[in-house]
């Protein structure tokens, strides 16, 4: 008599398929930016918001600054080059990356040049200058300033998971390369770690 | 109109919320069916204009269907039908719509599977077959490396193998995914991890060849030698030589080694259109009722189809191409290996159709007939599968001096002509892989008619 359950009280299939059929209004609701929002356990802007966080504090405190202020008297120049993303989801790296710059600038104690694409619609635009724009106004060439370090880096995961039950952890290593010496002068490094469940059962 | 009249007035001839609950419940149950009822169908249509060359016929039909994106089936035809069509980056876009409801089912739905188990298997989400949703990522990273993106690819495969991770317990490798990730990981320079995928890869098909897999083409055989002479591994390789030298005797597996202004050339073919399953149905004696019932499930009707043979030509020279998945065996293994479940599952939903009709005749004979015609209309066979994968991906992996090369396919039918020829030009740089992917499912239509 295995098969008697589904013979079954109606009034309960009819309430699950009534289940089935209710769909999911859509609700929008505003929340500040720097709430938490860990939805499916993806790398998220919260994830994107610690690590540009911790490593701008981090390279603003170490001593390669002072070093470099103490020996060229003047601000560093730093240009930013590719952080690479060896994680298993598909990262936009140009949030943090943008993030970082921000907060750099601002600090006033590093300055940035306009990154290897940037440059490229810059240079673009001189050239234009030299043909179309009037003698005072014109820009040109040859004046860009040299960058002294070029920050890159990389997004690993490793991921450890059975049916149901994932553990990710994220690791973002930046590193800091005086140009000319290739000297590391700084390495940043910041580790998450997270648990995801997944119900077993759903409606 | 009318079965709503007739609903009232058996409620009148007596007030039984038994019966009421059961018509409410077909009655809901048809808005349903009419959505899911005919995939089949719908595929067949779909496929039409791939198997005449029109692919963006193909395109337009799979575009009407599922316009709020919630149907995985719906996401993934939409999907490969938008690579065919050149549209990567919009592939990859319903892809990862199609990888998000996947993840969205997983679990056990309590309400679904009640549905199976009383009106039919269609009501069940659709999540895909564990090939497909490798298949899926295996897809993805094509669309990455043909939007040039490595990276891209990269992740993809580093999800399916999380994916293959999850299902744990009995190890559901993939033997092309793992060729594959190896490709990929070897163009990114990555020769450590390129290896670990070779080996991974050649065990599979090794282990599995013949039924879900191919025989395990040569080109593995000779990227596996060639990364471990690259890593000096020489005692792992002598073995392997070893095996292979038994296996196939008088084939030579000596690894080229390429000067540094070689670049190679990546040609991944995907070949025919997977099997589609149709609706087949049965008298089963169910023991619990005393009864024949009749029951219905999917099947694979047709056998597998003859498929034409690509040869391969760069600068004239003739190249064979080497079948690397045959997904017409994983589909159909796949069925077979969910039968015993969509038996045991279709019984269950007989008796209990038996059993409502049963209930219905003792109320009143009319609603007994129409009990009888509702439950035999909603027997329905789920037949959805992913049908617009190619039959078997084919692979050739060639190495070519840096600089432009003719590359061409010419698809040979069981005849022997030459049906049709697909052509490109293909820039080779120094140490690097150039990919060259195509779909092919019918000689494509002629455009004269335009002209």
């Amino acid at each position: 008599m295995k098969i008697s359950i589904f013979k079954m009280n109606p009034l309960a299939v009819l309430f699950g398929l009534l289940l089935l059929l209710t769909g999911c209004s859509q609700t929008v609701t505003r929340v500040d930016s720097d709430t938490v929002t860990d939805l499916s356990g993806k790398w998220n802007d919260t994830d994107s918001r610690l690590v540009s966080q911790e490593m701008i504090q981090d390279v603003l405190s170490r001593g390669w600054l002072t070093k470099f202020n103490r020996e060229q008297g003047k601000a560093p120049t730093v240009i930013v080059g590719t952080v690479r993303n060896l994680s298993h989801e598909h990262i936009n790296t140009r949030t943090f990356i943008a993030d970082m710059e921000r907060e750099l600038i601002n600090s006033g104690e590093v300055e940035f040049v306009a990154s290897a694409k940037e440059r490229e619609e810059i240079r673009a635009e001189v050239k234009e200058q030299d043909l179309h724009a009037t003698e005072e106004t014109r820009k040109a060439m040859g004046q860009e300033i040299g960058a002294d370090f070029m920050l890159q880096g990389s997004i690993n995961t490793i991921v450890d998971a059975v049916s149901g039950e994932q553990a990710r952890f994220y690791q973002i290593d930046l590193t800091l390369i005086q140009l000319g010496t290739n000297r590391k002068v700084w390495v940043g490094q910041k580790k998450i770690k997270k648990t995801i469940e997944k119900g077993g059962f759903r409606l | 109109m009318l079965i709503k009249r007739v609903v009232f007035q058996t409620e009148a001839v007596k007030l039984s919320s038994h019966l009421f609950c059961k018509l409410v419940l077909i009655l809901l149950s048809g808005t349903f069916l009419q959505s899911c009822a005919s995939y089949a169908s719908h595929a067949t249509s779909m496929r039409d204009g791939l198997l005449q060359g029109k692919p963006h016929l193909s395109l337009a039909i799979a575009e009407q269907k599922d316009p709020d994106q919630e149907e995985v089936i719906s996401s993934l035809d939409k999907g490969m039908l938008r690579r065919i069509n050149d549209d990567f980056s919009g592939s990859n876009q319903i892809f990862e719509v199609a990888k998000q409801e996947i993840e969205q089912l997983y679990g056990i739905s309590i309400t679904e599977n009640l549905a199976a188990l009383t009106i039919n298997e269609t009501l069940r989400g659709y999540q895909g077959d564990r090939y497909e949703q490798l298949l899926l990522h295996a897809f993805m990273a094509m669309n990455y490396i043909q939007l040039g993106q490595l990276d891209g690819a990269r992740v993809e495969m580093l999800q399916a193998n999380v994916k293959m991770m999850e299902w744990g317990d009995e190890p559901e490798e993939d033997a092309f995914l793992r060729y594959l990730e190896g490709i990929i990981y070897e163009s990114l320079n990555e020769l450590d991890s390129a290896l670990i995928s070779y080996r991974k890869a050649y065990t599979v098909y090794k282990e599995k060849g013949g039924y879900q897999y191919p025989a395990a083409p040569p080109g593995i055989k000779k990227d596996l030698l060639r990364l471990l002479a690259k890593q000096g591994l020489w005692s792992e390789y002598k073995s392997y030589k070893k095996e292979f030298n038994m296996i196939d005797g008088m084939v030579e597996h000596e690894p080229v080694k390429a000067s540094k202004n070689m670049g190679e050339l990546v040609v991944i073919l995907n070949n025919g259109l997977a099997p589609i399953r149709t609706e087949a149905a049965l008298p089963i004696y169910s023991t619990e009722v005393q009864q024949n019932l009749r029951v219905a499930f999917p099947v694979y009707r047709y056998p597998k189809r003859r498929l034409s043979t690509p040869r391969l030509f760069v600068n004239k020279k003739n190249y064979l191409m080497e079948t690397v998945a045959d997904v017409d065996a994983l589909a159909r293994y796949s069925l077979e290996q969910a039968m015993p479940g969509i038996m045991l599952r279709a019984t269950a939903r007989a008796v209990v159709k038996y059993n409502s009709q049963h209930s219905a005749q003792q109320s009143s004979d009319l609603a007994g007939l129409l009990m009888t015609i509702t439950n035999l209309v909603t027997e329905r066979a789920d037949t959805r599968s992913w049908t617009t994968l190619p039959q078997e991906i084919q692979l050739k992996r060639i190495l070519l001096p840096a600089g432009e090369h003719n590359v061409q396919i010419k698809m040979q039918n069981a005849a022997g002509q030459i049906i049709d020829v697909m052509g490109e030009q293909v820039t080779i740089y120094p140490g690097q892989s150039s990919f060259l992917i195509k779909h092919w499912a019918a000689p494509a239509a002629k455009k004269r008619q335009n002209e």
